[in-house]
C-alpha cells in the first residue's frame, strides 16, 4: 500500500508538476526529502523485505486445527483432581476474584464446583495428564508441547474467535494467516497461501465467519481461501464446459490486459490483486484435483486417520486434505471444527466431540512426522477460551455443562521448532486462575511468527495514519517452549 | 556589522520555519546522508550553551559600562550568534533524534526544551532592540540559560543514561551463559554470570562493597565485612542466601532496592549449589538427569532470550538475476532468511518436472542447502546432479522414482544431515549405503522396502541416526467403518421411475440394508448390488461392513413415493414467525426437512395448533394420509399429542376421517423425522382439514418440564 502510494504520487503530469513547482523549488526540495524512496530508493529500515524471513525460520508452514467453540481444558489437559473431591461445593469467592461472567450464568444462584466425569493418566517422558477421551493424542505425547496456560481477554465466543485470529476482538484486523502471507508470501505459487478448512462435529456448536479469514486492511491476494466441504472442494475450479486450457488461458489474457489497463487509469491495487488471482487459479486446475481426491487413499492411511477421512467435509477428511496441502507448500492452513460449545450435555458432547477429532489430529502430527516434515510443520491445536470450573445448571449425577473461561485454557502445539514431549504453565488447584507461566493471546501470536522467523514488531503495516501489527501493541515471545 | 546581523536574523528566520516544520512531521524517511548531518548535534550543542551562560556577564558589564560601543557591538553579535547557533543545534537534535534508539519521554521533553531554547535566544533579538528594563532583560537571559541547562541536562541523560548523575550508576547487564558441556563446572555455568550480571557491579576489584569481592570463587571465599558468604552445605545459614530472602525493604537485602532483583530461579541455584557444598570443582557431569540443579539451571537458561540471529552461512551468495530467472511457479527458490545466501529450493506441479528442471540449477549449486523433490518423478540420474550441491542440509526424495542407483553419490554432500525418502522403492542396500555417509543424522524410511527385522538393524549398524519408519497399522485394532451414503442427499419423495442410489467411499465395502425397519445385520440382510425402489413409505435403513473393520453405525432415513398433489393449500392458524418456510406451499413442495436443523422447510407451532386446508378438483380416490412431523427433545419439539382429520366437499360439509395419537417419548432419544400414517375409508374429497395438537405440558423428565412443546410439520402426503 505504502508503494502504491508514492506510485500514485509519482503519476505527475505536467500541469501537475507546474502547479507544485509553482510552490517553489524550496518546497519540492523538502518534499524530495519527505518521500526520498521515489528519488533516492529505499533505505527505510521500517519497511523490511516481505516474502522472506527475517531470520532463521524453524518453522516453514502452520498448520492450525482450531477447536470451535472452546474444549473445556478440565477434560483435556488440565487435570484437577480437587474438583473431584469437592464436586457440589460452592466456587470460593477468592478463586473467582470477581471475574466477570458471561450472561448464561452471571444471574447463577450458585457455582458448584464440577469434576471431571473422565479419567486421567499420565503420558510420554513429560508425565503429561491427558484425559482419557484422547488416547489417540495422548500416543503423541513425546511430540507436542501442551499450554496449560493459555488466556484471553474475550469471553463469548465470537470477539475470542476474532481475538485468536486477528490480535483484536472487533474484527477490522487482518487475520494470522493473512499476515503470514503478507510476510512470507506464498511457497508454492499454483495454490493459495493461505487456505480455511471446515467442518461441524456432533456437539453444540458456534458458527465460523468470513471475517475470520479476512484480509483486513492487507491486499486482498492475502485473505483466506475456504474449500468447501462438498465433493468439489474448490467451486468453479474447472473449466466450463466446451472451454478447454488453451482457450482459457486465450480468456484470462485477454481479460488480464482490460484489468492492467483499468489499473493504469484508476491504480486501485485491487486490481491487480484480481489478476494474480485469476492467474492462480489458472495454476490451481492442475494442482487442486491431485490434493483432493480422496479415492487413491491406502487402507494405512485410512486406518491412521479413521474411516471418516475419506468422507469429504468431516475434520478427519479436513486433517488429511491439510496435510497434503500443506506438504504441498501453503503457507497456513486452518480448520475450524465446530461443536465444542458444552454449556449442558458435556458428557455426552465431548465424547463425540472427541471421537471426531482425537484419532485425526494424532495422525496428522503422525503423518508429518514419518514424512519428516513435522520439524518444519507448526501444528497447534486449540479452542478460543476455557470453560469454567463450575456447574452451568443444576448439576446432574451423569451429566453437566461448564460455561465459558477466559483465565486458564490449555492447547498444544508439535512440530515447527517447538520443544517436544513438555508441559508448560500451571494453574491453581481449582483449574481457574494461572499460578505460573500465563501466556495472553498476543504471547502466543508472538511465538508462532518467531517460529516463523518474524520479529513480531517488525512486520507492520501502515493503514489509517498509523502502524499495526498481529500483536499489536503487546506480545511477548514464550521462549521457554522453543526447541 | 548591522548588514550582517540582518542577514543572520533572516536566516535564522528561515531556519525557525523549518524547525517548527520538523516538529510536526516524522523524520524517518529521509535519506541517511541528510539524517547524518544529525550526528553534528553533540558537536554544535556546546557552543549555545557556552554562549547563552556568556550572555550573563556580559550583559552585566554592558549595563554597567553603556558608554561602551564595542562592547555593545560584541553583545549584539553575541545575541545573533547564539540564536543561529541554538536553532542549528535543534535542527541538528531532530536529524538525531530520527535515528532512533533514544527513550521516548526523555526524547519529547528534551526536544521541546530544546526548541523553547532556540525560539527565546531568537526573541532575545528583538528584546534587545527593544530599549526595555535592564531587570526585564536579566529575568529573559537568565529564564533561557536555565532553560538551555535543564535541556542539556536531559541530552546528557539521553546519550549517558539517566542515571549518569547519579553516584550509585550502573549498567545493567543481561545473563550471559557460556556454552555449557557436561564438564563445565557449575560455578562457571550458571553462578558467575548471575553474579556477573547482577552482583559484581558493587563487587569488584575497584569497587568492594561491604568489604566483599565477588569476581571469582577465590575472593569469594575471602568474605566480606559481615563475614563468610556461605556455609558449605547448609544454605540456611549462609549470610549470601540471607541477605537475598531479606524483604525488599530492609536495608540490608540484596541486591539492594532499585537494582535488578534476583529471580527465584537463580536464588533457587544458589540455594542448591551451596547446598551441595559449595564446590568449585563441581560440574554438571556430576549431576544426575533428573537433579534439581540441574532442572533449575536448565529452566534459567531457557527462560533467557533466544538470539534471533541468522543462521551463519559464510558461502557467497548467488546473484539476484540468476535466482529470479530459474524462480517460477513450478520450481521455487527463495532464501532461507533476510541477507542470508543460503537457499531453499522446491519443485511443485509434476507434469511440469522433467530432469532438465534440476539440471538448472547448477548455477546455484553451492547455495542451496534444502531441496524437495518430494512428489516429483525424478529418478537415479538426480543423484548426479544433487551431490554437486556441496552446501546441501536437507533432502526430501518422498514420492520420487528414485530406486538408489548412485545413491552414494551423496555422499559429496558434506553438509548433508536429513533425506526423506518415505514411499520409494529403496531397500535395505540402498538405504544402508545412504546411512554410511558420516554427515547423516536423520532418515525417514516410511513405506520403503524396508522390512521390520531390517530397520531394526539398520537402527543396531546406525545408533547415531534418528531412524523414523513411520506409523504401522496395528492389526488388532479393528475400527468402525462410516456408514452408506446416500447419492442424493436430500431426496426424500420419489416418483414411481426414480430410484435410491448408495454408495461408500471405500472399495471393498459392502452395504446391506431393510426396507421393513428392523435392524439390518452383516449376514442375512439385503446386499445392496442395484439401486432400490420406493414404494409407499419406506424405512430404508443400511449399513456396511467389510473384513478387518468393525460394521458401520446404521443409517436410518424415510422415503416417501409421491403421492398426489392437492390443487392447492391454505394454513388456518398461523406458525411462529421463526418457522414459517414458505407457509402453506411448504407442505407440498417435495422438500423434506431435516431432523437437526429445524430452520429450513418446517412449520413449527406452539402457541397454536397446527391447521392446515387442502382442497383438490381432480377426481381421485384417496385412502391415505401421511403427515410427517419431527421428534427432537433438545430443541423441545415433541410429536403431536394428537392428528385430527376432516374431509368433505367444502369446509362447511365435513366429517371426521380419521384422528391417530402418536406414540410420545419417554427419554431423550434420537432426533428422527416421524411419517403419521392416517388411513382413511377409499373416498374422493374436495377438502381435507389437518389439525395436530402440541404437548401442553412437557413430562418431567424434561429440563422444559411443565411448559408447552412444539410440532413441526414439513410435508403431508395424499394417496
Amino acid at each position: 500500500m505504502d508503494n502504491q502510494e508514492k506510485q500514485f504520487r509519482l503519476n505527475v503530469t505536467r500541469r501537475h508538476f507546474l502547479t507544485k513547482a509553482g510552490l517553489g523549488f524550496g518546497s519540492a526540495a523538502l518534499g524530495s526529502m519527505l518521500f526520498k524512496d521515489q528519488l533516492f530508493g529505499s533505505s527505510d529500515v521500517q519497511s523490511l523485505p516481505l516474502g522472506v524471513a527475517q531470520f532463521a525460520p524453524k518453522a516453514k508452514r502452520i498448520i492450525y486445527l482450531f477447536q470451535n467453540g472452546a474444549p473445556s481444558q478440565l477434560e483435556t489437559f488440565d487435570y484437577k483432581p480437587l474438583l473431584n473431591k469437592m464436586h457440589g461445593e460452592e466456587l470460593p469467592a477468592s478463586i473467582r476474584m470477581g471475574q466477570r461472567l458471561t450472561g448464561m450464568t452471571a444471574n447463577q444462584e450458585k457455582f458448584p464446583l464440577v469434576g471431571s466425569t473422565f479419567g486421567f493418566s499420565q503420558h510420554g517422558k513429560s508425565g503429561a495428564w491427558i484425559s482419557s477421551l484422547f488416547p489417540n493424542m495422548a500416543s503423541i505425547a513425546d511430540d507436542i508441547c501442551i499450554v496449560k496456560t493459555m488466556n484471553t481477554e474475550a469471553i463469548n465466543h465470537d470477539p475470542a474467535l476474532t481475538f485468536f485470529q486477528t490480535g483484536a476482538q472487533q474484527g477490522n484486523r487482518p487475520s494470522m494467516g493473512a499476515w503470514m502471507s503478507y510476510g512470507l508470501g506464498s511457497e508454492n505459487a499454483n495454490l493459495p497461501a493461505y487456505t480455511v478448512l471446515l467442518s461441524r462435529g456432533r456437539g453444540n456448536g458456534q458458527g465460523v465467519y468470513s471475517k475470520l479469514w479476512t484480509n483486513g486492511f492487507l491486499d486482498s491476494q492475502h485473505q483466506g481461501v475456504v474449500f468447501s466441504s462438498g465433493e468439489d472442494p474448490v467451486l468453479y475450479l474447472k473449466n466450463p464446459e466446451g472451454q478447454d486450457r488453451t482457450s482459457r488461458r486465450d480468456m484470462l489474457d485477454e481479460l488480464a490486459k482490460f484489468n492492467a489497463s483499468s489499473f493504469e487509469n484508476f491504480g486501485d491495487p485491487e486490481i491487480n490483486a484480481r489478476i494474480k488471482q485469476y492467474e492462480m487459479s489458472y495454476r490451481m486446475q492442475s494442482a487442486v484435483p491431485e490434493l483432493t481426491d480422496l479415492s487413491k487413499e491406502t487402507d494405512a492411511t485410512i486406518k491412521m486417520y479413521g474411516p471418516d477421512c475419506i468422507v469429504p467435509g468431516t475434520y478427519a477428511a479436513n486433517c488429511l486434505l491439510a496435510r497434503k496441502l500443506s506438504e504441498s507448500g501453503v503457507r497456513f492452513v486452518q480448520l475450524y471444527h465446530q461443536g465444542w460449545d458444552t454449556h449442558g450435555n458435556l458428557a455426552n458432547d465431548m465424547t463425540m466431540q472427541a471421537e471426531d477429532v482425537d484419532r485425526a489430529s494424532a495422525a496428522l502430527v503422525k503423518d508429518l512426522k514419518q514424512r519428516g516434515l513435522l520439524d518444519e510443520t507448526l501444528v497447534i491445536w486449540g479452542g478460543e477460551f476455557g470453560r469454567t470450573n463450575y456447574c452451568q445448571g443444576k448439576i446432574d449425577p451423569v451429566n453437566y455443562g461448564r460455561d465459558h473461561h477466559p483465565k486458564c485454557f490449555s492447547i498444544w502445539m508439535a512440530g515447527g521448532g517447538i520443544k517436544p514431549g513438555m508441559v508448560y504453565g500451571e494453574t491453581d488447584e481449582f483449574g481457574y486462575n494461572v499460578v505460573k507461566d500465563p501466556v495472553s493471546v498476543h504471547d502466543f501470536h508472538a511465538t508462532v511468527l518467531h517460529l516463523m522467523g518474524i520479529n513480531h514488531e517488525m512486520l507492520t503495516y501502515k493503514h489509517l495514519g498509523r502502524r499495526y501489527r498481529l500483536t499489536d501493541i503487546a506480545g511477548q515471545v514464550v521462549n521457554s517452549i522453543i526447541a | 556589522m548591522l548588514r550582517q546581523q540582518n542577514v543572520l536574523q533572516n536566516l535564522i528566520i528561515v531556519l525557525q520555519v523549518i524547525l517548527i516544520f520538523f516538529c510536526f512531521v516524522d523524520l524517518s524517511g529521509l535519506p541517511q546522508w541528510v539524517l547524518f548531518t544529525g550526528r553534528l548535534h553533540p558537536v554544535v550543542l556546546h557552543l549555545p550553551i557556552t554562549l547563552t551562560l556568556l550572555l550573563i556577564p556580559a550583559s552585566l558589564i554592558v549595563q554597567h559600562h553603556p558608554e561602551n560601543k564595542l562592547l555593545k557591538d560584541y553583545t549584539d553579535a553575541l545575541i545573533h550568534y547564539n540564536a543561529l547557533l541554538a536553532t542549528l543545534t535543534a535542527l541538528a537534535g531532530f536529524l538525531l533524534a530520527a535515528n532512533g534508539g533514544y527513550e521516548k519521554d526523555l526524547l519529547s521533553n528534551h526536544k521541546w526544551l530544546g526548541v523553547g531554547v532556540a525560539f527565546i535566544s531568537h526573541g532575545l533579538i528583538y528584546l534587545n532592540k527593544l530599549k526595555i528594563k535592564f531587570i526585564l532583560w536579566n529575568g529573559a537571559v537568565i529564564t533561557s540559560a536555565l532553560l538551555i541547562l535543564f535541556g542539556s541536562h536531559l541530552g546528557g541523560s539521553l546519550t549517558h543514561g539517566e542515571d549518569f548523575l547519579a553516584f550509585t550508576s550502573e549498567k545493567k547487564q543481561s545473563i550471559l551463559i557460556p556454552s555449557i558441556t557436561e564438564n563445565t563446572t557449575i560455578l562457571q555455568g550458571a553462578i558467575q554470570p548471575v553474579l556477573n550480571a547482577k552482583c559484581i557491579s558493587c563487587h569488584n576489584d575497584q569497587k568492594a562493597k561491604g568489604g566483599l569481592n565477588m569476581k571469582d570463587i577465590n575472593s569469594m571465599l575471602k568474605g566480606g565485612k559481615t563475614g563468610a558468604l556461605w556455609v558449605s552445605g547448609d544454605p540456611e545459614k549462609s549470610l549470601m542466601i540471607e541477605r537475598m530472602l531479606l524483604d525488599l525493604d530492609d536495608k540490608n537485602h540484596m541486591p539492594p532496592k532499585g537494582k535488578a532483583q534476583l529471580s527465584s530461579v537463580e536464588i533457587a541455584i544458589f540455594k542448591e549449589w551451596i547446598h551441595k557444598g559449595a564446590s568449585p570443582k563441581l560440574t554438571f557431569h556430576a549431576l544426575a538427569d533428573q537433579d534439581t540443579l540441574r532442572k533449575l539451571i536448565t529452566k534459567l537458561i531457557e527462560s533467557l532470550p533466544k538470539a534471533e540471529t541468522i543462521k551463519e552461512y559464510n558461502f557467497k551468495s548467488a546473484s539476484s538475476k540468476t535466482i529470479e530467472k530459474l524462480n517460477n511457479p513450478f520450481r521455487h527458490i527463495y532464501s532461507f532468511a533476510n541477507n542470508s545466501p543460503a537457499l531453499i529450493v522446491e519443485f511443485y506441479l509434476k507434469e511440469k518436472y522433467g530432469h532438465a528442471s534440476l539440471q538448472e540449477l547448477k548455477d546455484i549449486s553451492d547455495q542451496i542447502i534444502q531441496l524437495s523433490l518430494a512428489g516429483m518423478p525424478a529418478d537415479d540420474q538426480s543423484f548426479d546432479i544433487i551431490s554437486g550441491f556441496s552446501h546441501l542440509e536437507k533432502l526430501n526424495l518422498n514420492a520420487t522414482s528414485i530406486t538408489g542407483k548412485g545413491i552414494d553419490k551423496l555422499r559429496s554432500c558434506k553438509q548433508l544431515e536429513q533425506v526423506s525418502v518415505a514411499n520409494t522403492s529403496l531397500g535395505y542396500d540402498e538405504i544402508s549405503s545412504l546411512a554410511s555417509i558420516p554427515s547423516i543424522k536423520k532418515l525417514f524410511v516410511w513405506k520403503t522396502k524396508l522390512k521390520i527385522e531390517e530397520i531394526e538393524s539398520l537402527r543396531k549398524k546406525f545408533p547415531k541416526i534418528q531412524w523414523d519408519n513411520g506409523y504401522i497399522p496395528d492389526k488388532n485394532e479393528l475400527l468402525k467403518l462410516t456408514p452408506p451414503i446416500l447419492d442424493d442427499l436430500e431426496k426424500r419423495i420419489y416418483g414411481p421411475d426414480e430410484l435410491i442410489r448408495l454408495k461408500h467411499p471405500m472399495p471393498g465395502v459392502k452395504i446391506r440394508y431393510t426396507t421393513d425397519g428392523s435392524n439390518p445385520d452383516s449376514a442375512s440382510s439385503t446386499l445392496y448390488t442395484e439401486p432400490i425402489k420406493v414404494l409407499g413409505l419406506m424405512r430404508l435403513r443400511a449399513i456396511a461392513t467389510s473384513d478387518g473393520w468393525l460394521t458401520s453405525d446404521t443409517t436410518d432415513n424415510s422415503f416417501f413415493q409421491r403421492s398426489f398433489k392437492p390443487d392447492s393449500a391454505i394454513l388456518l392458524h398461523q406458525p411462529d414467525p421463526k418457522y414459517s418456510a414458505l407457509g402453506a406451499k411448504s407442505l407440498t413442495d417435495e422438500l423434506k426437512g431435516n431432523s437437526p436443523n429445524l430452520s429450513v422447510n418446517w412449520l413449527g407451532y406452539k402457541d397454536s395448533t397446527f391447521k392446515a386446508g387442502f382442497y383438490f378438483y381432480q377426481d381421485k380416490e384417496m385412502k391415505e394420509i401421511i403427515v410427517s412431523v419431527v421428534e427432537n427433545i433438545d430443541q423441545y419439539v415433541f410429536p403431536p399429542v394428537k392428528i385430527t382429520v376432516k374431509g368433505g366437499d367444502s369446509p362447511k360439509k365435513m366429517t371426521i376421517l380419521g384422528t391417530v395419537m402418536p406414540e410420545q417419548p419417554t427419554k431423550n432419544g434420537r432426533k428422527h423425522i416421524i411419517p403419521v400414517h392416517i388411513p382413511i375409508s377409499p373416498k374422493k374429497f374436495r377438502y381435507i382439514e389437518i389439525e395436530a395438537i402440541p404437548v401442553a405440558k412437557m413430562p418431567k423428565w424434561h429440563p422444559g418440564a411443565g411448559d408447552k412443546g412444539w410440532v413441526f410439520v414439513d410435508e403431508v402426503f395424499f394417496y
